[in-house]
């Protein structure tokens, strides 16, 4: 068998596996997994008494604008870290580099702060003008 | 990085640049008419800075080559997107208020375009197409108040997604299999190689598939239509020509590199895609009522002719490509252009029934979707005839019988769908139905850009040999391949 | 330059129409009537100061023009003129200004886009018929669609969304093989040669293999059919002639059906001439079974005007016969067919619509006894009808007759067969008249007769008629010198004398050309491109031997 044809038949076996595999899981899964529908068994348990109210919760939007200054800002650390560390071999050129990374982190910081992302709690000031507008003040 | 590298880069920091100060002034100071005006200011002059590049050094290994070949896609991809600035001017201030981030999106998406068509390695590939995808994910659901706008931002935030994925796991198996990023070097490993390891031929097959979903052909078109019709009319327009335009300006620097036209397999399943991808555009086109979709349905087809000029490969096809898609780009922008012009607050006017009559009650819009839609079947007097007689003519020189036939039945099926709304454009207006339109307000920005898209249409249509000399000219001032 | 002017007047006169059509619907009309004019009197112009060239066989273009346009490709704006294109030229501002006049009360709204159509149209067939530039010729023949399409699908009746798609689709798929042959044909030529043009004079001499040939005959075949329109593919063409205003069944009956004629004779049988001859018989056939079918259809419509449709089938028939027949007698009758065609067949749909204009139907149950009210329209009804049965004396007698005569040297049973038109147009002929005219119908509805205007239009058609009839002379003449040269292509020149001893039968067709000295012996070549073979002493056949020689072997 030539090279070419062997590693063909690698990665036949490769893919095979992860057909067999995945299907395997699922089929398994299928198979072996508890199935029976009674008048209770879309509801949540709840130790015996009946449950109120959706289990679905909203969560406030502003949980996800954290959420994700908290993504953004820890990226930003992992590149200052990684120039931290060969600070002197990048020299004056790495560093117009990450003055430039900051500065635009600092404009977009800038700009959040200008639309009102940093307001977490709503405003007394926005309230009342909603009040006074729908009283036609 | 030498100052040469920072020179030949211009167009692309002046992109880059320009949206911090953009970004500040739009926290500091909302006023729509001034984030227009430097955004198409900020086109300007990139396009302008383009005129100044340096002749290209030819130094392997760098990341972006900024050659001819780059500079006019760049170029073509500015232009457009500043009619694109123009086109939603009107349109997007109507629905939303404080809309100055669009144009900043505008901008970024415009600047992973422009990557793309410079790349030269798979790490500004994928950057560039991160780029781009990720504005274009904020653009399409740009107007949050409509469900059809979240619905195709969600599609198609899933679908780039997973076709990342596969692109991405490509991009892996070439770096395990040769060892480098750089097209150049996989390319001079291919020709060691003499023939692809089925790695290597899987690994073109998963970078396929991520080209393939950006340029919605045919086994991965599904999003298309449902992505043209929830979207705001200029970033459909904004989709179907920058964002294709440039993964195909990739397309074919990536193969032509790689020399992919010596593997007869790869190039059977590009027939088969083309092929696919004509008849199931067309044929899914005919029975459409809305006229987004249709025009999403033939953006399929088109690709699929285009391909066939890809796979033709050679000089020709290289000019070929690039003039369809000039006329490509400008055709779609007229089309969409008048979608938006027309759609009023509610809802866009993209049902075939809201164009009854029309060319009896706006002439002048008529007249541009009807050039467009004419260019798009390929009649003369318009750019499309041409483009379809380059493509033709790139097929019958490497002798592509097939295609060119299935080409030719392809473009007389489309006719019937192309000709369907222009016969509704001078049916007789119903009585009664000008209430909807008369809530059109019209941006005269967005009418100079109609009306340039549409005189382009047919000077290119009537004189083409300026775009010619032009793309001949730019191409071959530092020919990549 | 006069023929650009041609085509540049009807192109901005059709955009003078649109504009002046919003202020006033008469501005247009005269607009658009002006600027036919000018092109008929151009053309009566050109006619008469080249007649005498004309009359020389071998003669190169009378009139040329050209541009570059597209020089990378080999793609030139070259225009071009020789008898054959000057007498579809003056036909195409006949018949123009016959439809603007028809429809001067028909069309009332938006009679600016009307003319604007109109005229556009016209200028695409007048591009047809003189570009000699492959690439240009086939950018006219698109162009033409699209005005026509709008015609049919905005003024046209009741069905014309239909009728008008119909139309589209089926010449512009044809057209697109058409365009696959031109570019092969284009390639070939550069494989060979290493030169990229499209032009005519050029490619003429590209050399094809048999196969190559047949195929790519078989693409332009495709498309001159579907226009003339053969009978497997006339299906179009009712609908789009019964559907289509007036004017427009005149444009698509005189012109829009000739440029198919036009295109066999110009391009197929010169460029391919070993495969024209190969399809010599199955052509000859096709147009037999067309002049045939065509008639028996027409005599089964209920419906006037697309009675008539079918019997343009009919006669376009004897143009398919008498292309392919290619002998000197056959292919002036195609000609002469062409034009009495045009014009007669034309005629018939202007009455066809001025009967539809009063009477709002077109049904020829309804109608009756109108020569009582209407003996003027009656009359010039008849002269039609007689025409298009082929009485002698019209011009179209003529025409059948030198294609039968032609066509009668090639293959006995196919003309015998073709004869059987004239029998079979006679019966639908006086049917129409008999039917509509006499007799006297239920209550027949009162009818005006015919205005001045449509008279006068009318008689101008009629005397064209007789002169072609009874003096067709002038006509054959100027079409003579290109027919020579299209039959030169395929090898058929000596033949053909031999059996008709033409020299004795046309005493003008020798008359009084200067003497060309030795190695001027090359027809219509152009210093831009290069010559064309000449048929070299090899090819010159014993009169006794068998047709079906190729200039090349």
């Amino acid at each position: 068998m030539s090279d070419y044809n062997l590693s063909l038949f690698y990665l036949l076996i490769y893919s095979t596996t992860v057909v067999i595999l995945v299907a395997g899981m699922i089929i398994l899964s299928y198979l072996l997994g508890g199935r029976h529908r009674e008048p209770a068994t879309g509801e949540p348990y709840e130790s015996g008494i009946l449950s109120t109210g959706s289990a679905r919760l909203r969560f406030s939007a502003q949980f996800y604008v954290i959420a994700m200054f908290f993504v953004i800002f820890d990226l930003e650390t992992v590149f200052l870290v990684s120039w931290a560390i060969s600070v002197r071999e990048t020299g004056w050129g790495g560093f117009a580099v990450i003055l430039v990374f900051l500065a635009f982190l600092l404009s977009v910081l800038v700009y959040e702060w200008r639309i009102g992302a940093f307001d977490y709690a709503v405003s007394g000031r926005e309230i009342l003008k909603s009040i006074r507008k729908a009283k036609g003040i | 990085m030498t100052l040469v590298e920072l020179h030949e880069m211009i167009p692309l920091l002046i992109l880059g640049g320009a949206v911090v100060p953009l970004l500040l002034t739009v926290s500091f100071y909302r006023n729509l008419k001034l984030t227009v005006a430097l955004t198409v200011l900020i086109f300007i002059a990139a396009f302008t800075s383009l005129f100044f590049a340096p002749k290209p050094v030819r130094t392997d290994g760098s990341l972006l080559s900024m050659d001819g070949y780059a500079l006019f896609y760049i170029g073509l991809f500015l232009a457009a997107s500043l009619v694109v600035a123009l086109l939603s001017y009107g349109y997007v201030r109507e629905r939303k208020d404080d809309c100055q981030e669009f144009y900043i999106l505008l901008i970024l998406a415009t600047l992973g375009a422009s990557v793309l068509a410079a790349a030269n390695s798979f790490i500004p590939l994928f950057l560039g197409l991160e780029i781009l995808s990720v504005s274009l994910y904020v653009l399409i659901s740009y107007l949050r108040g409509f469900t059809r706008c979240i619905e195709a931002g969600v599609k198609y935030l899933i679908l780039a997604a997973a076709s990342s994925a596969f692109l991405l796991f490509g991009i892996a198996l070439f770096y395990a299999e040769c060892g480098t990023m750089d097209f150049k070097g996989i390319s001079e490993i291919l020709q060691i190689q003499g023939m692809p390891t089925p790695l290597l031929y899987a690994a073109f097959g998963l970078l396929f598939v991520g080209f393939g979903f950006k340029l919605a052909i045919v086994p991965f078109h599904m999003w298309t239509p449902d992505v043209y019709e929830g979207a705001p009319s200029p970033v459909t327009a904004y989709i179907a020509t920058v964002s294709k335009g440039a993964v195909f300006s990739l397309l074919v620097r990536f193969f032509f590199i790689m020399g992919a036209h010596q593997y007869k397999k790869l190039l059977f399943l590009f027939s088969a895609i083309a092929v696919a991808s004509m008849f199931t555009g067309n044929l899914l086109a005919l029975r459409q009522e809305n006229v987004k979709r249709v025009l999403a349905y033939s953006s399929i087809a088109h690709l699929g002719y285009l391909l066939v000029a890809f796979i033709a490969g050679g000089d020709l096809a290289v000019e070929a490509a690039a003039f369809y898609l000039v006329s490509y780009f400008i055709t779609t922008l007229a089309a969409f252009g008048v979608v938006a012009a027309l759609s009023g607050g509610e809802r866009d006017a993209d049902s075939i029934e809201d164009y009854r009559g029309l060319f009896w009650q706006r002439p002048w819009l008529a007249a541009a979707l009807t050039a467009a839609l004419l260019s798009l079947a390929g009649i003369p007097l318009t750019a499309g005839f041409l483009a379809k007689y380059y493509l033709v003519a790139a097929g019958m020189k490497a002798r592509l019988w097939a295609l060119v036939i299935i080409l030719i039945i392809n473009s007389a099926i489309s006719i019937y769908y192309y000709l369907r709304i222009v016969a509704v454009m001078y049916a007789e207006p119903d009585a009664g139905q000008n209430a909807g339109r008369t809530a059109f307000s019209s941006s005269p920005a967005a009418g100079v850009a109609l009306c340039v898209m549409t005189l382009l249409l047919v000077w290119i249509g009537v004189y083409p040999q300026t775009l010619i000399t032009i793309i001949n000219a730019v191409i071959n001032y530092a020919y990549p391949f | 330059m006069i023929l650009v002017l041609l085509i540049v007047i009807l192109i901005a006169g059709g955009v003078l129409a649109w504009l002046l059509g919003r202020w006033s619907a008469m501005a247009a009309r005269i607009v658009s009537l002006l600027a036919l004019a000018a092109d008929f009197v151009l053309i009566l112009f050109l006619w008469v100061s080249t007649y005498e060239r004309l009359n020389c066989a071998g003669q190169s273009w009378i009139s040329e023009f050209y541009l570059p346009w597209i020089p990378q490709f080999g793609i030139n704006f070259h225009l071009a003129m020789d008898g054959l294109s000057l007498v579809m030229a003056g036909l195409v501002a006949f018949i123009g200004l016959a439809a603007i006049l028809c429809s001067w009360s028909e069309i009332r709204e938006r009679a600016g886009f009307f003319h604007f159509n109109l005229l556009w149209n016209l200028a695409g067939i007048m591009g047809v018929f003189l570009a000699v530039d492959l690439f240009l010729f086939y950018f006219f023949w698109e162009l033409m669609l699209v005005p026509m399409y709008l015609l049919i699908g905005i003024w046209g009746h009741e069905n014309r969304n239909y009728a008008a798609m119909k139309f589209f689709i089926f010449t512009q798929a044809s057209g697109l093989f058409m365009f696959i042959a031109i570019l092969g044909l284009y390639f070939i030529n550069a494989r060979n040669t290493g030169f990229y043009t499209f032009d005519y004079l050029n490619l003429l001499q590209t050399a094809l293999e048999p196969a190559e040939a047949r195929l790519l005959a078989a693409g332009f075949l495709i498309a001159f059919m579907v226009k003339l329109p053969a009978v497997p593919f006339h299906n179009w063409l009712p609908d789009a002639h019964t559907e289509a205003p007036t004017a427009g069944s005149v444009i698509l009956a005189g012109l829009l059906l000739k440029t198919g004629a036009y295109g066999i004779l110009r391009f197929v049988i010169p460029l391919f001439p070993q495969a024209s001859l190969d399809f010599r018989y199955i052509g000859m056939s096709i147009g037999v079974v067309g002049i045939i079918y065509g008639a028996k259809l027409a005599f089964a419509q209920a419906d006037l005007k697309r009675l008539v449709a079918y019997t343009s089938v009919s006669h376009m028939g004897f143009v398919m016969v008498g292309s392919f027949a290619a002998n000197e007698l056959a292919l002036q009758g195609a000609v002469m067919q062409m034009v009495c065609h045009a014009v007669s067949t034309g005629a018939l749909f202007i009455l066809a619509g001025a009967l539809q204009e009063r009477l709002h139907t077109r049904e020829i149950g309804t109608m009756g006894g109108y020569w009582r009210d209407a003996p003027r329209m009656g009359g010039v009804a008849l002269f039609f009808a007689l025409a298009s049965t082929g009485l002698p004396g019209l011009g179209n007698f003529v025409a059948e007759f030198l294609v039968l005569a032609g066509a009668y040297r090639v293959n006995l049973p196919i003309t015998v067969l073709a004869s059987l038109g004239l029998v079979f147009s006679a019966v639908y002929g006086l049917w129409i008249i008999q039917s509509i005219f006499h007799g006297g119908g239920e209550t027949p509805a009162k009818v005006g007769d015919l205005s001045l205007r449509e008279m006068s239009l009318l008689g101008a058609m009629m005397a064209v008629i007789l002169w072609l009839g009874l003096f067709p002379q002038p006509m054959l003449n100027t079409v003579k010198a290109s027919l020579e040269a299209i039959r030169e292509q395929t090898g058929l020149t000596q033949v053909g004398s031999e059996h008709l001893r033409e020299a004795n039968s046309y005493p003008h067709f020798t008359r009084s050309c200067p003497p060309k000295p030795a190695g001027q012996d090359v027809p219509m070549s152009r210093s831009t491109g290069g010559t064309r073979a000449t048929p070299e002493g090899g090819l010159r056949l014993p009169a006794n031997q068998p047709i079906g020689f190729l200039r090349r072997q």
